[in-house]
C-alpha cells in the first residue's frame, strides 16, 4: 500500500500500559525461593503417586491430578544436560520492563539431574558453534541471593569438558 | 509461620507499548473539532439514526454509514455526576462534573465534562455548550469541556 | 455423537497485510463478516449467535467482543462469546462454532477471528501469556521455544536447513496463487531463505512466519438450514483438540504429541485409515519451516523422521499426491487470532472447489490444523458430503 505524500498522517493513539500486579506464587514456590535464598538449594516437587519429579515445583501432578505439598519437595543438583539450545538474536520489547531485552543471548533447554521435566533458561554462551546437545550445564548463583529466579540464578554455564 | 508463607507474592508488571489505529471515522471527527470547531456525526441510511461520535457501522441495522451530518455545539444533559476525588488520570483538576449529553441533532449520547462543580447548579434537561481548546492536540479533549448556558 | 451435521456455508477473509492503517478494529472485522454474509446470502439478523476471538495483549484491548461483536459483527442483542486460546484461537473458534450447531442449540452461527498484530507486538504479547515467576524473565516469545524445537528435531533425525528452506519456498510460492495471502513470493529460492539473517539458531528470518493484520469469518449451519442456503457446502467430519502440560517444556518438545493424539482420534471418527491416501489436501499450522516437516510426521502423513523426505519426494507440493498448504500456510500469513481459522477456511474452499488458482484437483476431503502456546493442537476434518 503506497501512501500519498500530501495525505495527512494516519491518526494513531500511542500509549504504554504499565499494569502492576502482585502474583500469588503458591506455597511450594515460596518454599523454593526460601531454600534458594537461605541454602542455595534448588528444589522440585515429586508426585506421591507416580513419582514424577517436577521442576518448577507445582501443587498438582498433571498426570495423576494428585496434590503435592512442601513435604513432597526434593532437592535437585544445580546441574543438567543440554537437550536443546539457541541464541536469540532479534529485538523485542520485554513486557517486564517496557524496554528492549538485550540480545543476543543464549537460551537452552535442559533437564536438571533427577528431574523428569525440562527447563528453559539463559545459557552463558552466544556462539552456537560452541554449543551442542548433550553438553553438561551448571547453574551460576549470584553473590547475593534475594529469592528471585533470574536475579539469583542469572544463567547456566556450559561445563567445559576436560580433555 | 504459615501466615508468612500464605502472603508471599511476586511483584511484576506488564509494560507494553501500543500504536492503536483509530480509523477514518474517528480521524475526521477529531480533525473537525480541532481545526474547525465543528462536531460531526454519521447517519444510518436504514434507520436514520445519527451517531455521535461517528462510527462506521450502525449496530442495530448492521449497515455501513457514509452520510456525515454536522450536529450543533449545544446539547441537553441526560445525566451527570460530580467528581470530587483526585486520581492521576483526571482530565481536569476536581471538582468538575461528568455528564451524558445529547447534542442537538444526534440520536446517541456523548460523555464529556461540564465545568461546574456545584450539584445544585446542575440539572437533568439543562442546556450546555461546547468550549473548544485554543490549540488543538488531536484528542477528544480538543473539546475542552461544556459550559452551562 | 453430534445431533446435527454442520457445514460451512459462508466464508470471508480480508486481504492480509502487514499494517491496516486504513481501518480500526471493528471496521476490519466488518470487512470479513460482510464478505461471509454476502457469500452465504444471509441477512445479518439471520445469525443466531456469534463467537469472536483474538489475543488480548497484542492490541492492548480487552473485552473486544463488546465492540467487535456489536459493530464488526451483527451481535446487537444476540449471544456473543469470546474465545482466546493463543495460536489455536482460530481453530478453537471453528470448533466452538461446530459444537454450538452440532448440539442443536443454534441453527446458524458466525465465527470470527481477527488480529491487528502490529499495533502491539507478537513476541511481547506472547511473553505475557506465560508464567510470571518461572518463564517470563527468559522467554523469547514463541520464537525461542520454536528455535529449540527445530534444533532438537534436526539433531534427532538429521533434517538439514535446506530441507527446511524448501518448505518456505513451497509455501510462499503457493501463496502467489492466493489473493488473500500476505507474503506472496512466486520467485522465491532456497538461496533467498538460507542467506537471510539468523534470528535464533537454527531459525533464519525466512524460516519464520510474518506478523499480519486481518480477519477471517465463517458461517456455519445445520443440515436443514444448509439446504436453503447453498448446494455447495463443506461438511465437518470430525473435530478434536488435545492440550498439553502447563509448561510446554514439561515433556519432549518435538514429535508434537498433541497433534498425534488429536489427529488419530479425528481419523478414527471420520474413518480415515491412511491420511495421505484417504485425504486430498491439508492446511496445517506451521509457524516455522521446520515445524511443517515435523508435524507432517505427527499427523501421520509419514513415519517419524521422514518429514524431510516427504517434501524431497514432492508429495506435499502442489503437483504432488498430497498437497500441504496450497494457500501458503502460516509462513505466508499470520494474524494470530485468525491464522488457525484461515486454515479451516482454506480447507473448506478446497472442498467446495472454490480455490481458483490454488485449487487442488478433485478434493473430497481436507484436513485443517491449529497449533498454539504450550504445544496444544486442534484438528478439523472436512468433506464434500456429510459423514455417513
Amino acid at each position: 500500500m503506497s501512501k500519498k505524500k500530501d495525505q495527512e498522517k494516519v491518526f494513531e493513539i500511542k500509549w504504554k500500559t504499565n499494569l502492576q500486579y502482585r502474583y500469588s506464587i503458591g506455597k511450594l514456590a515460596v518454599k523454593f525461593f526460601e531454600e534458594l535464598k537461605k541454602n542455595k538449594k534448588i528444589m522440585g516437587s515429586k508426585c506421591p503417586k507416580c513419582g514424577k519429579v517436577n521442576f518448577p515445583p507445582r501443587a498438582v501432578c498433571a498426570d495423576c491430578m494428585v496434590e503435592m505439598t512442601i513435604d513432597d519437595m526434593v532437592e535437585l543438583p544445580p546441574k543438567g544436560t543440554l537437550e536443546g539450545f539457541t541464541v536469540v538474536n532479534y529485538p523485542f520489547t520485554d513486557p517486564n520492563t517496557g524496554g528492549m531485552r538485550p540480545f543476543p543471548y543464549g537460551y537452552g533447554l535442559f533437564k536438571l539431574d533427577g528431574a523428569d521435566t525440562y527447563t528453559m533458561h539463559f545459557v552463558n554462551e552466544t556462539d552456537v558453534t560452541k554449543m551442542k546437545i548433550g553438553q553438561r550445564v551448571e547453574a551460576v548463583f549470584s553473590e547475593e541471593l534475594i529469592g528471585d529466579l533470574t536475579a539469583d540464578i542469572p544463567y547456566f554455564n556450559i561445563v567445559k569438558e576436560e580433555k | 509461620m504459615s501466615q508468612e508463607i500464605e502472603k508471599k507474592v511476586f511483584r511484576g508488571r506488564i509494560k507494553v507499548p501500543y500504536k492503536h489505529t483509530a480509523g477514518a471515522y474517528v480521524e475526521k471527527f477529531i480533525i473537525e473539532i480541532g481545526k474547525n470547531n465543528k462536531i460531526f456525526g454519521v447517519k444510518c441510511p436504514k434507520c436514520q439514526k445519527v451517531y455521535v461520535p461517528p462510527k462506521m457501522i450502525c449496530f442495530e441495522c448492521f449497515e455501513k454509514m457514509e452520510e456525515w451530518i454536522e450536529v450543533g455545539n449545544q446539547g441537553t444533559v441526560k445525566g451527570f455526576t460530580v467528581i470530587t476525588h483526585s486520581t492521576p488520570v483526571m482530565p481536569l483538576e476536581p471538582p468538575f462534573a461528568y455528564a451524558i449529553i445529547t447534542l442537538d441533532g444526534a440520536n446517541t449520547n456523548f460523555v464529556h465534562i461540564i465545568k461546574e462543580s456545584d450539584p445544585k447548579k446542575l440539572k437533568i434537561g439543562m442546556r450546555v455548550e461546547a468550549v473548544f481548546k485554543e490549540v488543538p492536540r488531536k484528542r477528544i479533549l480538543d473539546i475542552e469541556y461544556f459550559n452551562p448556558i | 455423537m453430534s445431533k446435527h451435521d454442520v457445514a460451512v456455508v459462508g466464508i470471508g477473509q480480508t486481504k492480509f497485510r502487514s499494517k491496516r492503517r486504513d481501518v480500526n478494529i471493528p471496521e476490519m472485522v466488518y470487512e470479513a463478516v460482510k464478505m461471509a454474509l454476502d457469500d452465504a446470502q444471509l441477512e445479518p439478523q439471520e445469525i443466531d449467535a456469534i463467537i469472536i476471538g483474538n489475543m488480548d495483549h497484542f492490541e492492548g484491548i480487552n473485552y473486544s467482543e463488546l465492540f467487535c461483536g456489536i459493530e464488526g459483527a451483527p451481535g446487537y442483542l444476540k449471544p456473543v462469546v469470546k474465545v482466546a486460546t493463543g495460536g489455536t484461537t482460530g481453530s478453537s473458534l471453528a470448533i466452538s462454532g461446530y459444537h454450538n450447531v452440532a448440539s442443536g442449540i443454534y441453527n446458524k452461527v458466525l465465527v470470527v477471528g481477527w488480529e491487528k498484530l502490529n499495533e502491539g507486538g507478537a513476541t511481547t504479547g506472547i511473553i505475557t501469556a506465560f508464567d510470571p515467576v518461572w518463564e517470563r524473565p527468559s522467554l523469547a516469545g514463541a520464537l525461542g521455544p520454536l528455535a529449540l524445537m527445530a534444533g532438537m528435531y534436526s539433531a534427532k533425525y538429521g533434517i538439514t536447513p535446506e530441507q527446511a528452506a524448501k518448505v518456505t519456498v513451497k509455501n510462499r510460492s503457493n501463496a502467489a496463487n492466493n489473493p488473500f495471502a500476505h507474503l506472496q513470493m512466486p520467485n522465491i529460492t532456497i538461496d533467498y531463505v538460507m542467506s537471510s539473517q539468523m534470528i535464533s539458531y537454527p531459525l533464519r528470518l525466512h524460516d519464520v512466519c510474518p506478523q499480519s493484520e486481518g480477519a477471517c469469518a465463517l458461517i456455519y449451519a445445520n443440515e436443514e438450514e444448509t439446504k436453503k442456503i447453498t448446494d455447495n457446502p463443506a461438511w465437518f467430519h470430525a473435530v478434536e483438540t488435545a492440550h498439553y502440560y502447563t509448561f510446554g517444556t514439561d515433556d519432549k518438545m518435538y514429535d508434537l504429541p498433541t497433534a498425534a493424539i488429536a489427529s488419530k482420534k479425528a481419523y478414527k471418527k471420520a474413518g480415515i485409515k491412511n491420511p495421505v491416501k484417504d485425504l486430498d489436501v491439508a492446511e496445517i499450522y506451521e509457524p516455522t519451516s521446520w515445524s511443517e516437516l515435523s508435524w507432517t510426521e505427527a499427523l501421520g502423513f509419514c513415519k517419524p523422521g521422514e518429514g524431510g523426505k516427504l517434501l524431497d519426494e514432492g508429495i506435499t507440493l502442489m503437483s504432488g499426491e498430497f498437497p500441504v498448504n496450497p494457500s501458503g500456510g502460516v509462513l505466508s500469513t499470520n494474524p494470530i487470532g485468525a491464522t488457525a481459522m484461515v486454515r479451516v477456511a482454506e480447507a473448506a474452499i478446497q472442498v467446495m472447489g472454490r480455490g481458483e488458482k490454488r485449487q487442488v484437483p478433485d478434493v473430497e476431503k481436507a484436513l485443517a490444523m491449529g497449533f498454539g502456546g504450550s504445544l496444544w493442537a486442534e484438528i478439523l476434518l472436512l468433506g464434500k458430503e456429510p459423514l455417513r
